[in-house]
């Protein structure tokens, strides 16, 4: 009863001042709270209050889930979305990058009607070895692939990195390149976010581009791989950075060269 | 107990055996038919063998027929200490050992079976090797030792450097302090269950050419440049059968000299096709009847790879059950029907029953399914028909490390210092039984961290976990409701329970 009862007033509500303001991009840092919501597997929700304005956002889409004993970096466009799945406007694009050195307290909200997202796969859902590799016809050209990574870390981001790096090689298979040119970038330049200055370590561009680059040997054994660095803070139009700026800088790129 | 005293035993024990077996029916002391296999027996392993356990009868099949064991790799004695492979890779025991066949073969060769060699079927070499007492970690928990090299080399022997240190806090049985032993000494002692070596084609299976938990594709075989799936050793150090073998012919078999290439090849062969399962329950039933798919023959003739998920679900073998026909039902017993019945819930609780899973490094970091995240058991145990993880890797269930660990005063405990950043949920400073993968990777964020276990035979291998934490099937389904809150009632706990028994 309570549950139909919240649910029917969250449809009823007006949108927030937040979720009105569609396709602005947030930024901040703040510890999440984790909502116990219950439609299946993967369904529980994660809330993340901006310091700034005291609105609690519904960041579960985001492809790299909070750690409840961590801060988090949100990085996200507002939506208007409804609030239904989990109480609290919806960011969509959006990324949360954990943050170990915040330490938060762990806090936990009962569903409280809200029913959460069932789980569906991801567009960006790697294919089991089962399913045969797509074939690409050629004339082919050198190419570039990018992919990205959290605020401060090089591990690849599951149903998110593996799969660019999977169309990648798909791709790769039928292009035969000789040589893979291998960057990775940071983003160094300092930016206060939430009143904490952020700037990701100059060498992570490096340890980016090793990272992608063990891969990709492990991928394509023998393929001559060369790596490089870029800390500089550029960033990318790719749209699988979903449009989120600071996503676009934590990137790797492999230049498949014929 | 010396070297050359477990070499008079090993030569004695095959005789005495072939004899026993020879006799049709046997009994060993205790009343149990005599089940093992003695090394260097010379007896024939039959395309099909059925072995008697509390649950029902484990059926091992081998794929394309009979072997002959006289001058078999596996089945002869290697080594210094008169062991062979099937020494601790026993067919009755799912091809694993249990701890009640240690006791057994404790009391039928007063402690003189090859088994309890000081090396590592003692609790440490040092300890008086004729005393029961010295080898209670087999006995009571099912326990080898595993020395270690520290610092550790990786799967393909090259020297790790370790980002945490590690100092001795307890170590009960001195293999970790005495003389010669130690970290001090460049090495240390675990104490593991040894994994069985059946239904290798899903152990070896790649289904997806990542291992998200480490973060990147898979490692390739030196041998054969096949991707790893890692699912060998606890510790994932051998990505292969070649390297895990000559890896136990040294460490467990004492043999002088690697194994030759066709010895490898001839294990290989036999591991590759061997399977088992258990084929009836408890009350007399054949789990390939009414619908259902149980026993090893669907194993073997099973593609392995496959995401239960996306394909045939995990333990659906037993779904038939769910919905018996009356006429089918009038055919069973009353305790018969409930327990089919109790089989296939419980297949439905394995895959269905969600709880939040909290602070498991390989799950909750650093891949970001979320801190917790809301799943079922088949979250990991994904693949069909064995219920390992299509996707590879290892995971800290907190089975070898404080706080999550039940108190077991036998084993060593080790605390850990991470020199880098601190572990995501244990902190910087770590205490635990067995670092796990930490051992082979050297990073502190992967210790605690152990390779799924097998799935298949449980009824036959007690105890379980890497570290024989639980003492039976009831014992993995509590230490799982206290260490994630599950909250399991007491009939979805019997529900499990039953599922176990007839994998």
């Amino acid at each position: 009863m309570l549950r139909s009862v919240l649910t029917l007033a969250a449809l009823a509500a007006p949108l927030s001042a937040a979720a009105a303001d569609t396709g602005s991009l947030l930024r901040f840092i703040t510890c999440p709270v984790y909502r116990d919501a219950d439609s299946g597997k993967k369904s529980g929700c994660w809330l993340a209050e901006d310091p700034a304005t005291g609105i609690r956002y519904d960041v579960s889409l985001s492809p790299h889930k909070p750690d409840w004993n961590y801060a988090v970096l949100v990085e996200g466009r507002t939506t208007a979305q409804p609030e239904t799945p989990c109480g609290a406007p919806v960011l969509d694009a959006v990324r949360t990058s954990r943050l170990y050195d915040i330490p938060c307290t762990r806090h936990i909200l009962p569903a409280e009607g809200y029913p959460g997202r069932r789980f569906v796969l991801p567009r960006r859902n790697p294919q089991p070895t089962s399913v045969p590799a797509p074939s690409f016809a050629g004339p082919f050209v050198d190419r570039s692939f990018t992919v990205y990574f959290e605020f401060g870390n090089d591990f690849l981001v599951y149903q998110y990195s593996d799969w660019l790096i999977q169309q990648a090689y798909y791709w790769m298979l039928s292009a035969k390149p000789k040589k893979l040119i291998i960057t990775g970038f940071a983003a160094s330049a300092p930016e206060t976010v939430s009143g904490r200055v952020m700037a990701e370590p100059a060498d992570l561009a490096l340890q980016r581009a090793q990272t992608v680059a063990t891969t990709m040997a492990r991928l394509l054994p023998g393929i001559a791989i060369e790596t490089r660095a870029d800390p500089s803070t550029t960033g990318t139009s790719d749209a699988e950075a979903d449009g989120i700026p600071g996503q676009a800088q934590r990137r790797v790129e492999i230049r498949a060269v014929l | 107990m010396s070297v050359s005293g477990f070499r008079m035993a090993a030569m004695v024990a095959p005789a005495l055996g072939a004899l026993a077996m020879g006799a049709g029916a046997i009994a060993a002391q205790g009343g149990a038919p005599d089940t093992w296999w003695y090394p260097g027996s010379g007896k024939t392993f039959a395309a099909s063998q059925d072995y008697p356990n509390a649950q029902g009868t484990l059926r091992v099949q081998v794929e394309g027929g009979a072997v002959k064991t006289r001058g078999h790799a596996f089945f002869e004695p290697l080594g210094a200490n008169g062991r062979a492979c099937v020494t601790c890779h026993q067919p009755a025991d799912a091809m694993s050992l249990s701890a009640a066949t240690a006791q057994q073969r404790w009391t039928a060769s007063n402690g003189h079976d090859p088994l309890f060699a000081a090396i590592d079927g003692s609790n440490c070499p040092i300890l008086p090797q004729d005393q029961r007492a010295s080898h209670s970690l087999l006995l009571e928990r099912g326990l080898f030792r595993v020395q270690l090299p520290w610092p550790m080399t990786a799967w393909n022997g090259r020297p790790v450097t370790p980002d945490f240190d590690i100092e001795v806090v307890r170590d009960p049985n001195g293999c970790n302090s005495a003389p010669g032993y130690g970290p001090k000494a460049g090495n240390i002692s675990v104490y593991r269950r040894p994994r069985p070596v059946a239904n290798m084609k899903y152990l070896l299976a790649v289904g997806f050419v990542f291992d998200p938990k480490q973060g990147f594709a898979l490692p390739l075989s030196p041998e054969d440049g096949r991707m790893m799936s890692g699912n060998i050793m606890a510790d994932n150090r051998a990505g292969t059968l070649r390297i895990q073998m000559q890896d136990a012919a040294h460490g467990h078999l004492q043999a002088g000299k690697p194994l030759t290439d066709a010895q490898v090849r001839q294990i290989t062969d036999f591991e590759m096709r061997v399977f088992t399962a258990q084929q009836t329950d408890a009350h007399g039933n054949d789990l390939s009847s009414m619908g259902a798919n149980g026993g090893p023959n669907h194993l073997r003739v099973s593609a392995p790879g496959a995401l239960g998920a996306i394909g045939t679900p995990v333990w659906s073998e037993f779904a038939a059950w769910e919905k018996l026909s009356p006429e089918q039902a009038a055919t069973l017993t009353p305790k018969q029907l409930e327990f089919r019945k109790s089989v296939a819930r419980g297949a439905r609780v394995f895959r269905e029953k969600m709880f939040l899973i909290t602070d498991s490094a390989g799950i909750n970091s650093r891949i970001g399914f979320g801190n917790p995240v809301r799943n079922s058991c088949v979250f990991c145990h994904n693949m069909s028909q064995m219920g390992n993880d299509v996707a590879p890797g290892q995971v800290d269930l907190g089975t070898t490390t404080m706080p999550f660990a039940d108190s077991m005063p036998d084993l060593p405990l080790f605390r850990i210092t991470c020199r880098g950043r601190p572990h995501p949920h244990y902190g910087r400073v770590i205490y635990t039984m067995d670092p796990g993968f930490a051992m082979t990777s050297g990073k502190c964020a992967d210790v605690g961290k152990i390779t799924l276990q097998s799935m298949r035979g449980l009824s036959a291998r007690a105890p379980f976990f890497s570290n024989g934490l639980a003492r039976d099937l009831r014992g993995i389904v509590d230490y799982y409701d206290r260490r994630y809150s599950i909250g399991y009632t007491e009939q979805e706990k019997q529900d499990l329970v039953n599922l176990m028994s007839v994998l």
